[in-house]
């Protein structure tokens, strides 16, 4: 306007004719900006929330939310794409058939369901041995749905469970690092989690499995918790209680919860930061949490009994006496014995709570030293190469976030730290408890970016901050008696981002933003290249690609699944490494004597011992098990190295911790202490029984020309024993390439004989019985 | 071979038809019989040259099964001359009897060339019922070296056709000649009514012997243009059972080892199929191949391991075909032509076939033409994607069938067109409802307590926009003004700038009252911003002062007052100070 003026009256100067028509242009366009500028104040007023508080900003951020809901579902699709719609691995099996009982035979029916197909001969009460949100989550939607008549398979139910429950977990994620930090950081933390691959390692389509809908519960809890820690509303801490309530019926991680939250309380007890708000939520939680948690069958009484649990009661009595304490305060005028005497008794609860945990997690390192529990994979120690492969860029600046949330520390910037350290802990123990560290990061992670384009994310910073600062003024006015204060923070913000400003200049700015977008750019590629890559294979189906890129699929686990399920006795009872006991139930839909929920040791064990002995004495093992089939996994002619060989010294640990007499893990080793399959192998080795009905017949097969015959692929060598003959067993089937073998238990052959010594003797057949009962009898106790 | 009763049972049903049997005086005059044992069928033709020997003229003849056969027919048809009317006779069914209409009356003494086709299954027994991997299968047929016919036969010749040249056995009635995979036997001559020998051949057949024990299959209507065809099958290999071990090695090294057993087969679906899938309980079955021919769509289909004997197995096909094709209408009348039963694999065999037809939700005074006699079972209702009160399934049953069953059944139904708008307006419905919910809950305040700071803050918010809406028109009206200062400088025209003036005077009085008032309500609600409003005020004050001077100033210059030179340097300036109290105002504003 300031240059438009004077323009407008030197053409009025000039020439005043024409001059009129120019500067009633000028004019107009003048007044078209200002209007313009008028337009965008408005818009401003009405982003900031007080103009219109269901705005631009709910419309912005729903539509953020939808996508990043719609990314995380899409990219769990790969699998389903590349293959089918088919529930993966072992255990989403087992969900996958007892969600199946539940839909056809009702709730109850599944609650009292006793699964004679599994643990032969001993059984499974499975109603009571499962957490059984999952089936149930699934059975639900499928009951709706079909109530609606939309008629989908419950497999189709079960196979799309867990990329629709990633939308949830994403949305909770945005709701618990609102009430952190802020809105923005809030959206960035949802999209995070939708596509990080440490959480979709565990939710692909087709992984049916507890994770799946327990992350969404455990970030609802949090969320809730936190909301009610911030209120100290009895409302939303039942609603926490609840979604407690869900998370305890849906994964065995709710321990994760029942510790954190108590370790809170007590942390911000330890801070001075006890408040009327965290006595309601707290009291509330632990009492309305603890019955609900104790309604689900497989958690029974362990709440009140377990030393698991033992925290939460203890931090329960500890702040009913701090309050009490803090009441008489009030009253008395003895200050200084008050004080002592707060010491005192926090000092002792601090340190019976810190012998708790420490009881706790000692007791789960001793399990771990348990051989079956050690020799499953995802119980392994992380590495540092599986963190950045599941978190990528977020493992590097989630310290930022909590350093940022430790700096403006408030009631529930204590429970993240918290919850951050005790993650980054637990998931440093088991690679598999990197699951419970991907939201927390996530979280993190946006804060730390966050925070960041606040600093450098162009001029509109200046506009933007102050209705921010508004709207934070406003949620702490809500809370009354907040020790903090955020508004303060914000100001420093502005001031100290003015100050960078001033410093730094528009390119360094621009710099810092083009950098954190493609950092931003490479995770997004990382994690669908991961996705891609690493975690969509079903891994019942195989695929191999040629050199021209067609792709070859190797079906032979449901060949051979199947095969038994339409070509053996309904009844029949199939041998085989626990890995495979589910997927035996659930495709083949037979009896089998272990299974993935691997809670008889010593059963186990025996089954390990019938593997690595040799044919003889298998067979009396077998025969005292009723043991019809026994299947294995072979992958010497393709190459696959996931078989039973490979897995077989597990099994002769595991016979060794219950048989050591039979069992020894030293004679399965060379003199010079190697495992080998070849001549050089050791003989208790190359006559075993897994090695027998593994190899049997391999040794006159020629894979190719370069190659002697039996030549393993997966271990490289000529195998030692090519002149394999079974006495007792007899093969059943080998599926295509070799990769499942069943072998057939033979019956006892005597029968023909007995008739053909009745025909010479009749004392004869009579001593004859006599000694087959009692040789059959000492078959039995063995 | 055969026992007593049945043949008393086969004399006495003679015996009911006796009357209309020696009326007839019909002759088979020369009777060729092919019996062909190349499959798993037997599949036994007769070409038969009947004369009418009696005093009238006939308008059908009988023909007769053996009763050990009889169970085991599935299919039995004939044609008369070259006339290709082909007479299914299983309506005149009379225990193993059956009666052929002829399609003209043959007169006495008169001649006539009839085809009669019979196809029977598992009539050809494993023999050894047991057999291992290496060994072949061989299997045992007993049948009858005559024409089983209630006629006396003049002249006949038997010719039996094996799948393989290696024979174990076979009878020698009449000393037959044995060519390669050719049995002849006869000609007999003179033969009476009724005769029976046994024919037994013992020899060797590998070809598939495959039987669907029960196949259901479903046909879903949609008058979207659509048509779900989904088979469920379960199929068994019914030849000689493998006994002892199953060995990939032999089964992947050698050539003719499990000979009998069934890799795949290829099944043959309407050209226009579509969107084929071919799966079981567990999945996928990867191993199967698609091709599309110019009639015909080729699934090669491979069950997941191949089928040695007594090995089952149990898999779904299914597969959409445009509507068009087979769907006629008109008016409210739609009609249905669909295979009743398709192909499976050739020379199939379906122990039991079930078939269900979903018409559409609102399909009545349904009708169905079968092509042969079927069961038909109480109607059932299902519901599927948007379906209210069920569509009408159709369910028949039949058991034992063979390809000749392969034919067309026609289903009539009426159907109002205007049901066609349920569906989309239940979802329209729905979303309506959805939205409409999803409103109410936004507009309408469902708190249990009232939150006075919040309705505090919700009044300020609206005040506010009225002050902005307010105080932007002002700003607009100094804008005005300008042009009208603008226009007087050309014009000159004193009377027009007086009346502009005047109005912009008008116009800001009733603005600004109204700002002030706005303002004092904002006061009563306690908000610190009426301040901010005051200090607006107090700075637009100033521009409307800034405003009247320059409007003086032009007064002045058209007036001839003051030099060019010196009112453009007053507009400067004033304008400049204007421009500084707009932009403070916009930031108050924006504070707002």
């Amino acid at each position: 306007m300031a240059e438009h003026h004077p323009v407008s009256d030197s053409k009025h100067k000039s020439s005043l004719n024409s001059g009129a028509s120019y500067s009633g242009n000028g004019r107009s366009s003048t007044a078209v900006a200002e209007r313009g500028s008028n337009a965008g104040a408005g818009g401003g007023g009405l982003s900031g929330g007080l103009s219109q508080p269901a705005g631009w900003q709910s419309l912005l951020s729903f539509t953020i939310l939808f996508l990043a809901w719609l990314a995380g579902f899409s990219s769990r699709l790969f699998a389903v794409i590349r293959f089918e719609s088919i529930i993966h691995e072992f255990d989403p099996w087992f969900n996958y058939r007892s969600t199946h009982h539940l839909t056809t035979n009702g709730f109850y029916e599944f609650l009292n369901w006793f699964d004679e197909r599994a643990w032969y001969p001993l059984g499974r009460i499975v109603g009571g041995t499962v957490y059984p949100g999952l089936m149930v989550t699934a059975g639900l939607i499928h009951y709706v749905l079909n109530l609606l008549h939309i008629t989908v398979h419950i497999r189709d139910v079960c196979v799309f469970l867990a990329p629709v429950f990633s939308g949830l977990t994403s949305i909770s994620t945005f709701l618990l690092t609102k009430e952190l930090w802020n809105q923005g950081a809030g959206l960035l933390a949802a999209c995070f989690i939708a596509i990080v691959p440490g959480y979709i390692s565990r939710s692909v389509a087709g992984s049916f499995d507890n994770e799946g809908i327990a992350i969404f519960a455990l970030q609802f809890t949090y969320y809730l918790w936190v909301k009610s820690v911030k209120t100290g509303s009895v409302f939303w801490t039942i609603g926490c209680c609840l979604s407690y309530f869900y998370m305890v019926s849906a994964w065995g991680g709710y321990v994760f919860i029942i510790n954190l939250i108590p370790l809170h309380v007590f942390v911000l007890l330890l801070m001075q930061r006890f408040s009327r708000r965290v006595y309601i939520a707290y009291s509330t939680f632990y009492i309305i949490g603890l019955v609900l948690s104790m309604q689900i069958p497989f958690v029974g009484f362990q709440p009140i009994r377990t030393s698991e649990h033992m925290a939460a009661a203890g931090v329960f009595v500890l702040l009913q006496v701090y309050a009490f304490l803090q009441y008489l305060k009030d009253r008395l005028t003895r200050q200084e014995f008050q004080t002592l005497f707060f010491l005192g008794v926090s000092v002792a609860a601090g340190v019976v709570f810190l012998s708790v945990i420490y009881l706790t997690y000692t007791g789960c390192y001793a399990k771990i030293h348990i051989p079956i529990i050690a020799s499953v994979s995802e119980h392994q120690p992380t590495t540092w190469v599986s963190f950045f492969f599941d978190l990528h860029i977020l493992v590097c600046t989630f310290p930022a976030g909590l350093w940022f949330c430790i700096k403006n520390i408030n009631d529930e910037r204590v429970f993240v730290a918290l919850y951050a350290i005790s993650a980054v802990y637990f998931a440093g123990v088991m690679v598999r408890l990197m699951l419970t560290l991907t939201p927390v990061v996530c979280m993190l992670s946006a804060v730390a970016f966050s925070s960041v384009f606040e600093h450098y994310l162009g001029d509109d910073m200046k506009r933007q901050s102050p209705p921010a600062e508004d709207s934070s003024d406003e949620d702490d006015r809500k809370n009354a008696g907040n020790l903090y204060d955020k508004a303060g923070k914000v100001r420093k913000h502005v001031s100290e981002q003015e100050k960078a400003e001033e410093g730094l200049g528009p390119n360094i700015k621009s710099i810092v933003t083009m950098l954190m977008l493609m950092l931003l750019m490479m995770f997004a590629v990382h994690c669908t290249w991961v996705t891609s890559n690493a975690y969509s294979s079903p891994s019942v189906v195989l695929a191999s690609y040629n050199h021209d890129g067609s792709r070859n699929i190797l079906d032979d686990f449901r060949e051979a699944y199947y095969w038994l399920r339409q070509n053996t006795d309904e009844h029949a009872r199939v041998m085989s490494w626990w890995d495979y006991g589910y997927q035996i139930a659930g495709m083949a839909n037979r009896t089998t004597l272990v299974d993935n929920n691997t809670w008889n040791n010593s059963h186990i064990a025996l089954v390990g011992k019938a593997m690595s002995s040799n044919e003889t004495a298998a067979y009396e093992i077998m025969r005292s098990l009723d043991v019809d089939y026994v299947l294995i996994i072979f992958g010497g002619v393709i190459g696959y190295s996931g078989d039973d060989i490979n897995k077989f010294l597990w099994m002769v640990r595991i016979a060794e911790g219950e048989h050591p007499r039979d069992i020894r893990e030293s004679d399965y080793f060379t003199p010079q202490g190697e495992f080998r399959v070849d001549k050089a192998g050791s003989p208790t080795l190359l006559n075993c029984l897994m090695y027998k009905m593994s190899y049997y017949r391999f040794g006159e097969m020629q894979l190719d020309f370069r190659t002697p015959p039996g030549f393993d692929r997966t271990r490289n060598a000529e195998i030692g024993n090519k002149d394999i003959k079974l006495k007792h067993l007899e093969e059943a089937f080998t599926s295509e390439h070799w990769l499942v073998r069943i072998y057939k238990v033979k019956k006892l052959e005597n029968r023909d004989r007995v008739e053909h010594k009745l025909r010479s003797t009749d004392a004869t057949k009579q001593k004859y019985t006599t000694k087959k009962v009692s040789w059959d009898f000492k078959h039995w106790t063995v | 071979m055969i026992g007593k009763s049945p043949l008393l049972a086969a004399f006495l049903l003679l015996l009911a038809v006796s009357s209309e049997v020696s009326a007839d005086g019909l002759v088979n005059e020369e009777v060729k019989r092919t019996v062909d044992l190349s499959t798993h069928l037997a599949k036994i033709t007769a070409e038969i040259v009947l004369s009418n020997q009696g005093h009238s003229a006939v308008q059908s003849f009988m023909l007769a099964v053996e009763a050990d056969l009889a169970p085991h027919l599935a299919y039995i048809g004939a044609s008369v001359s070259q006339t290709l009317v082909k007479e299914t006779a299983d309506h005149f069914c009379l225990g193993q009897f059956y009666k052929v209409q002829l399609p003209s009356t043959l007169a006495a003494g008169a001649q006539l060339k009839a085809k009669v086709e019979m196809t029977f299954s598992h009539v050809l027994k494993p023999f050894p019922t047991q057999i291992t991997q290496a060994e072949r299968q061989l299997v045992v047929f007993q049948g009858n070296h005559y024409l089983y016919s209630p006629y006396p036969t003049r002249s006949q010749t038997t010719r039996v056709r094996l799948a393989s040249k290696t024979v174990e056995s076979y009878t020698k009635l009449g000393n037959p000649s044995k060519n390669d995979e050719i049995v002849e036997y006869g000609p007999f001559r003179d033969v009476a009514p009724f005769s029976e020998d046994t024919m037994k051949i013992h020899y060797e057949n590998n070809t598939p012997f495959l039987t669907i024990s029960s196949i259901t299959r479903t046909i879903e209507v949609s008058h979207w243009g659509n048509i779900a065809v989904e088979e469920t099958i379960d199929l068994r290999h019914t030849g000689a059972v493998l006994k002892g071990p199953f060995s990939r090695y032999d089964y992947q090294r050698q050539s003719d080892s499990g000979i009998s057993s069934v890799k795949s087969f290829k099944t043959i679906l309407p050209a226009s199929a579509q969107d084929v899938y071919y799966r079981d309980e567990i999945g996928n079955i990867s191993t199967s191949h698609l091709q599309v021919l110019d009639d015909s769509v080729e699934v090669e289909v491979r069950p997941r391991f191949p089928l040695f004997g007594g090995w089952k197995t149990h898999y779904m096909i299914g597969y959409n075909l445009p509507s068009y094709e087979y769907l006629y209408t008109l008016g409210d009348q739609y009609a249905l032509k669909m295979r009743l039963v398709d192909h499976v694999y050739d020379d199939q065999v379906i122990d039991s076939l079930t078939v269900k037809i979903i018409l559409p939700e609102g399909a009545r005074n349904i009708h169905v033409d079968t092509p042969y006699r079927i069961d038909r079972m109480p109607n059932q209702l299902h519901y599927t994607y948007l379906d209210t009160f069920g569509r009408p399934v159709l369910v028949a049953t039949k058991n034992n069938l063979v390809e000749h069953h392969i034919q067309d059944v026609v289903v009539h139904y009426n159907f109002n067109k205007i049901l066609m708008l349920q569906e989309p307006l239940l979802v329209v419905g729905a979303f309506y409802i959805l939205f409409f919910t999803v409103i109410i809950y936004v507009r309408l305040d469902f708190a249990i307590t009232k939150d006075p700071a919040a309705e505090v803050r919700m009044k300020v918010a609206s005040i506010t926009e009225q002050v902005l809406t307010l105080v932007n028109k002002r700003l607009g009206l100094y804008r005005h003004m300008d042009e009208v200062v603008n226009r007087y400088k050309q014009s000159r025209d004193t009377g027009a700038l007086n009346s502009g003036r005047k109005t912009l005077e008008a116009d800001h009085r009733t603005l600004t009252n109204e700002i002030s008032s706005l303002q004092a309500r904002l006061k009563a609600e306690g908000s610190d911003l009426a301040d901010k409003v005051g200090e607006v005020q107090k700075l637009d004050g100033q521009v409307k002062e800034l405003v009247c001077r320059s409007c003086q100033e032009a007064e002045r210059l058209v007036a001839g007052k003051v030099k060019k030179e010196a009112y453009i340097e007053s507009e400067k300036t004033l304008t400049s100070k204007r421009q500084e109290l707009v932009s403070r105002i916009d930031s108050l504003l924006d504070a707002l």
